[in-house]
C-alpha cells in the first residue's frame, strides 16, 4: 500500500510536469456553451480516458513482465529472472528520475519520436472536433503521448511482474496527475471568462498566457524535481527488490 | 526575462535542456520535447473532416477495447481464486455490455465495406474483418446468454481495433495528399484587377472572359493568358517554360498565366476565359493524374484477393466437416478459430507500418512523400529522368570566361557592365554583379536603349556602344572578328559587346551544375538504374549536361507536352521510371511518371503534382530515397511471406480442429506483434546505418521501454 501511496504522491508531484503538455490540452479543451455541467463532464471523460491508457500499458506490460519471468510463488523467493527485470525496471527509473535534474539528456529520442510522429496530426483533429465523444478519444490517445513520467511507472509495472499490480501502479499515478490536470481545465475556462473578451478566440494562447500568468516556472521546476525525486525512490525500491539477498523486509513495498 | 529564452508553446525559460524546431516554416525554442509536440498539436493546419471521425471512433473504439482487455486479462491470468469464481458471470455480462457499442462503433465501418463489397459481388478483407468479429461477438452472446462456457469479445475487439488502426495510418496518407493539393486548387479561384471604363475593380479569375482588360503590377503572378497592351516589363516564365532569362514583354507580346511579372505593370487583354488558361489546364491534368494514382499499396490487396476468399471457404469447409462429426457449438467453434486464426491483421498491419515508418525517416530528412504507394513504386523503378534547368543546375547564369578582340578583357568588361547596370535583364544582372571585381569607377552609360530579345545599346563616354546576341550584331550590321566565332564555348550563352562598328569580345555564361549532381548520378547508375535528361533547352546545353555529368540518354527542346510523350515512351520502353523536376512546365510530366520528385525551390505546381517533395539543397538524397524504399518493400514482403507462413501453419492446425478460438486469438495478435516489432527493429536497425539526425529535434527522452 505504502508504495501506491508514493505512486500517487510522484503522479501529484509530476502534474507540474504534464501542466507543460496535456495541461495545454485541459485548456484549450475549454468549456462547453450547455453549461458547467457539461463543461465539467468533457473534462472528467477526457482525464477519464488518459488514466484508462496508463492503467491499460500498466496491466499490459506487466502481463508482458509474467510471460517474461513467470509467477513467482508467494512467499518464495524471487528467481534470477524476476530479480534480473526488478534490477533493469529500477535502474531505468533511476535514469528517467535523475532526467528530471537535468542529467543524461543526450539520450535518444527512441520511441518518443515514433509515438509523437503518429500521434501529433490525430490529436490535431480532436482538439478542434466538438461533442461528447471526442474529450474522451482525445484522452486515450493523450495517455499514449510519448512522457518520461509514463516511461518510468510503466518500467515499474513492467518490474512488478504482475498485471494486477501494473494496473494499480499505472492507475495510482494516472489518479495523482487527476486534480491538477482538472485544475488546468478549469483555470483555463476561468480565463477566458473572466480575462479575455470573446472575440479573440484563440484558444492555444489562452492557455498559453493563463500558464504563463498562474504558475511560475520556479514552482513547476521545483514540482519537476520533488516528482523526479519519488522516481528515483521508488527507482531504488524497485532495484533494490532485485538486488537484496531478502524479499521479505521489502515485500510490502 | 527576454522572449528568446521562453519556449513557444509554454512561455517558461528554456533553461539549458531546449531545443530547437522549424514548424510550419519558422524555427521555434521548446523547453522541451512535450511542448514542442502539443505547440504543433494546436497550429497545425485543420484537417480533412473525415480523419477526425475516424479517430474519435479509434478513440472511444479504444477505451472500450481497454476495458475489455483488462476484464478478459482478469479471467485468463487467474487472478480470480476459487473464492471468486461467481465473478465470472457479471464480467461475462459486463464484457458484452462493453463490447456492443465496440462492435457498431469499429464495426460499422467493415460491415458497410463488406456489404457495399458484396453487392458487388466481392469479397475483401472487410468481409472477413466483419465475419470474424460478429462470429466471435455472436457466439459470445450466446454463451453469456446460456450462462456457460468461455467468450470470445476479446477477440472480436482484437480484429477490431488491429484492423480500424491500419485504417487511420492509410487515411493519414491519403488527407496529407488531399491538403497538399489545395494551392493547386486556389489557381482557378486567384482575383485580380480588371479595368472596365478607366476604373480598377477586382474580379475572380473564374468569372473573366476573353477581352476583358486587366492590370498586373510588378512582381505579381500573372493568371490569365493575355496579349500586352500597355507597359514594358520582363516576365519570369521559368515555371512555364523551363527558360531562366526574363522574356521581354511589350505591347502586342503574349502573355502566359503562371508566370511572374517583372518590374514593370502590365496592361493585359485576356485572351482565353479564366477557367481555360494554360497554367488552369495545366493543374487540371495533374489533377486528373493524381486522382487515377492509388494512394496505398496495392501488394495487401493483391495478397489478400486470393487469402480472404480461401479462408472463408476453409472456414465454412470445416464447420461443416466438423458439425457431421462432433456437437454443432464445438464444430462453430473450430470454424469460428479459423476465420480469427486467419485473419490478416498483420497483413493490414505489416505494409502500414513500414511504409509509415520509411514516410517518418524520409521526414526526418525533410523529404515529404505523399501516399503509400509511392515507397512501393519508387522501389520498382528502372529507370530515373531528370529535368535540366533548377533541377540538375543551380538554375542562374554564372559568367564562364571573357574573350576579347582587338580590346582588352577590362575594356570588354568595364562596357558590358555600364550597359548592364541599366537593365533588369537576368543575363545583364549576373554581368553587372561584375561590378563587385572592379576597383575603378564604372562609367555611366547614357541614351540607353533595350532592344527586346536581342540585346542593348548605348552611350559610354561619347561612345555607341551594344551588347546582345549574335544575330543583334549581324542586324546592325557589324562583324565579328574569326577569333570570336571560333571560340570554344560550346554549350554556354553567348553575349557579344561592341563598339566602333564592330564586335570587341565575348561574354559566355552559363548556368552550372550542381555540385553533387555528378555523385548522384554514379551512385543512382551503381544502383542498375537507367539515366535520362529531359529539357526544355537548346540542343547543345543539355548535351553538354549531359556529358559532363554521364547520362546516359537526353532529349532537348521538349515543351511539357514533348517531356510528357517522351517520357511515357520511355516507360513503355524500360518500366516504371521517376521523374525528378522542378519548375510548372514539370508538372504534367511529374504526374504522369511512376513517381514525380520536386526538388526544393521547385514551384507550388510541382510540388503538387509529384509523389516525393526534396528539400532544397537535397538532391544527394535521392540516391538514399531509393535504397529506402528498397528497404521498405523488402520489409513488407519479409513480413507478407512471414505472416502467410505463420498463418497458414495455424490455420492448418485451427483447420484440424486443434486450436480453441483463444488460443488462435493468441496467435493472431502475436502475428501481428511480431510484425510491428518485426518493422520498428528494420527501422531501428536502419537508423544505426549513419542517418543524420538534427542535434536539436532529438527527444530529451530515453527509449527505455
Amino acid at each position: 500500500m505504502t508504495q501506491y501511496v508514493l505512486i500517487f504522491l510522484a503522479g501529484a508531484a509530476g502534474s507540474f510536469h504534464c501542466v507543460g503538455m496535456c495541461g495545454g490540452f485541459a485548456c484549450a479543451l475549454g468549456g462547453d456553451p450547455r453549461g458547467p455541467a457539461v463543461t465539467l463532464f468533457r473534462h472528467l471523460a477526457y482525464n477519464l480516458g488518459r488514466v484508462m491508457s496508463y492503467c491499460f500499458l500498466g496491466a499490459v506490460v506487466g502481463y508482458l513482465g509474467v510471460l517474461l519471468v513467470g509467477h513467482g510463488e508467494e512467499g518464495a523467493p524471487a528467481s534470477l529472472a524476476q530479480r534480473t527485470l526488478a534490477v533493469v525496471s529500477g535502474l531505468l527509473m533511476v535514469l528517467i528520475g535523475l532526467q528530471f535534474f537535468g542529467f543524461f539528456r543526450r539520450l535518444g529520442p527512441g520511441l518518443a519520436g515514433i509515438g509523437g510522429e503518429l500521434l501529433v496530426p490525430a490529436l490535431r483533429d480532436l482538439l478542434k472536433t466538438s461533442g461528447i465523444a471526442a474529450p474522451l478519444a482525445f484522452g486515450v490517445l493523450n495517455g499514449f503521448l510519448p512522457c518520461p513520467l509514463v516511461y518510468a511507472f510503466a518500467a515499474q509495472a513492467a518490474g512488478s511482474g504482475d498485471p494486477a499490480s501494473g494496473f494499480l501502479i499505472m492507475a495510482a499515478f494516472g489518479l495523482g496527475t487527476f486534480p491538477a490536470m482538472l485544475m488546468m481545465g478549469g483555470i483555463g475556462i476561468w480565463w477566458r471568462h473572466g480575462f479575455r473578451r470573446p472575440a479573440v478566440q484563440t484558444i492555444p494562447i489562452h492557455a498559453q498566457t493563463a500558464r504563463g500568468a498562474v504558475l511560475r516556472s520556479g514552482w513547476r521546476e521545483q514540482g519537476m524535481r520533488v516528482a523526479g525525486g519519488f522516481i528515483v525512490l521508488l527507482g531504488l525500491i524497485t532495484l533494490a527488490r532485485g538486488v537484496l539477498p531478502m524479499t521479505s523486509h521489502v515485500h510490502g513495498l | 526575462m527576454s522572449t528568446a529564452a521562453t519556449c513557444s508553446h509554454c512561455w517558461l525559460p528554456i533553461g539549458r535542456l531546449g531545443q530547437a524546431r522549424e514548424v510550419n516554416g519558422e524555427t521555434l525554442r521548446f523547453c522541451c520535447y512535450g511542448c514542442c509536440l502539443a505547440y504543433q498539436v494546436h497550429h497545425g493546419e485543420k484537417e480533412e473532416p473525415e480523419a477526425a471521425y475516424l479517430l474519435i471512433r479509434l478513440g472511444v473504439g479504444g477505451f472500450l477495447a481497454m476495458n475489455i482487455m483488462l476484464f478478459s486479462l482478469l479471467l485468463y491470468s487467474g487472478t480470480l481464486g476459487e473464492a471468486d469464481e461467481w465473478l465470472a458471470g457479471p464480467i461475462h455480462w459486463l464484457l458484452w455490455i462493453l463490447a456492443t457499442p465496440l462492435l457498431v462503433i469499429l464495426g460499422g465501418p467493415f460491415m458497410g465495406g463488406a456489404w457495399r463489397a458484396a453487392q458487388q459481388g466481392r469479397v475483401t478483407t472487410d468481409t472477413l474483418v466483419s465475419i470474424g468479429a460478429l462470429a466471435a461477438y455472436g457466439y459470445s452472446a450466446c454463451q453469456v446468454v446460456l450462462g456457460s462456457g468461455v467468450v470470445y469479445f476479446d477477440t472480436a475487439t482484437m480484429i477490431l481495433i488491429l484492423f480500424t488502426l491500419g485504417r487511420y495510418l492509410e487515411a493519414q496518407g491519403r488527407v496529407r495528399a488531399a491538403r497538399s493539393l489545395a494551392p493547386m486548387l486556389a489557381a482557378e479561384r486567384a482575383e485580380v484587377r480588371t479595368v472596365i471604363d478607366g476604373k480598377d475593380t477586382t474580379q475572380a479569375v473564374s468569372a473573366l472572359q476573353p477581352g476583358a482588360v486587366v492590370r498586373i503590377l510588378p512582381g505579381e503572378r500573372i493568371p490569365v493568358d493575355g496579349i500586352v497592351l500597355e507597359g514594358r516589363s520582363h516576365c519570369d516564365e521559368a515555371i512555364l517554360t523551363g527558360q531562366i532569362e526574363g522574356q521581354p514583354k511589350s505591347p502586342g507580346a503574349r502573355i502566359l498565366a503562371g508566370s511572374i511579372n517583372g518590374t514593370g505593370a502590365l496592361l493585359i487583354r485576356v485572351t482565353s476565359a479564366g477557367t481555360n488558361t494554360y497554367w488552369v489546364r495545366i493543374s487540371r491534368l495533374v489533377r486528373e493524374a493524381l486522382a487515377r494514382k492509388s494512394l496505398t499499396g496495392d501488394m495487401v490487396d493483391r495478397a489478400a484477393a486470393v487469402f480472404i476468399p480461401l479462408v472463408l471457404l476453409l472456414a465454412a469447409g470445416s464447420l461443416w466437416f466438423w458439425s457431421a462429426r462432433i456437437p454443432f457449438d464445438q464444430a462453430l467453434l473450430t470454424a469460428l478459430a479459423v476465420l480469427v486464426v486467419a485473419c490478416p491483421c498483420s497483413l493490414g498491419l505489416a505494409a502500414p507500418l513500414a511504409i509509415t515508418l520509411g514516410i517518418g525517416q524520409a521526414a526526418q530528412r525533410g523529404i515529404l512523400i505523399r501516399g503509400g504507394g509511392v515507397l512501393e513504386k519508387l522501389a520498382r523503378v528502372r529507370a530515373i529522368a531528370f529535368d535540366k534547368t533548377g533541377t540538375l543546375t543551380e538554375g542562374k547564369p554564372e559568367l564562364v570566361t571573357i574573350i576579347a578582340d582587338d580590346a582588352t578583357e577590362n575594356e570588354v568588361l568595364q562596357r558590358a557592365v555600364a550597359l548592364a547596370l541599366a537593365s533588369e535583364h537576368p543575363l545583364a544582372r549576373t554581368i553587372a554583379h561584375e561590378r563587385a571585381r572592379w576597383r575603378s569607377a564604372i562609367p555611366v552609360a547614357s541614351e540607353v536603349q533595350a532592344h527586346p530579345g536581342l540585346g542593348i545599346t548605348g552611350n559610354i563616354d561619347g561612345e555607341y556602344c551594344v551588347m546582345g546576341s549574335r544575330a543583334f550584331m549581324a542586324s546592325l550590321g557589324w562583324t565579328i572578328g574569326q577569333e570570336l566565332m571560333k571560340a570554344g564555348t560550346e554549350g554556354n550563352t553567348l553575349v557579344y559587346v561592341g563598339w566602333r562598328g564592330r564586335a570587341h569580345g565575348l561574354i559566355a555564361l552559363s548556368d552550372p551544375t550542381l555540385p553533387e549532381a555528378t555523385a548522384v548520378i554514379a551512385a543512382l547508375r551503381a544502383r542498375g538504374l537507367d539515366t535520362l535528361l529531359l529539357s526544355g533547352d537548346r540542343e547543345r546545353v543539355v548535351a553538354r549536361v549531359a556529358g559532363a555529368l554521364n547520362i546516359a540518354h537526353w532529349q532537348s527542346e521538349l515543351v511539357p507536352e514533348a517531356k510528357v510523350q517522351a517520357l511515357q515512351e520511355w516507360t513503355k520502353r524500360r518500366g516504371p521510371i521517376v521523374m525528378v523536376g522542378d519548375g510548372l512546365n514539370d508538372g504534367p510530366v511529374l504526374s504522369v511518371a511512376s513517381v514525380g520528385i520536386a526538388v526544393g525551390g521547385a514551384t507550388d505546381l510541382a510540388r503538387e503534382s509529384s509523389d516525393v517533395t526534396l528539400p532544397a539543397g537535397a538532391l544527394k538524397s535521392l540516391p538514399w530515397l531509393l535504397e529506402l524504399a528498397a528497404r521498405v518493400r523488402r520489409s513488407i514482403l519479409a513480413n507478407l511471406a512471414w505472416a502467410l507462413g505463420y498463418n497458414t501453419i495455424a490455420l492448418s492446425l485451427a483447420v484440424a480442429g486443434m486450436l480453441q478460438p483463444v488460443i488462435a486469438a493468441g496467435l493472431m495478435a502475436g502475428s501481428s506483434l511480431l510484425v510491428v516489432v518485426r518493422s520498428l527493429r528494420a527501422h531501428h536497425g536502419s537508423n544505426a546505418g549513419g542517418i543524420r539526425r538534427e542535434s536539436g529535434a532529438d527527444a530529451v527522452y530515453p527509449s527505455g521501454i
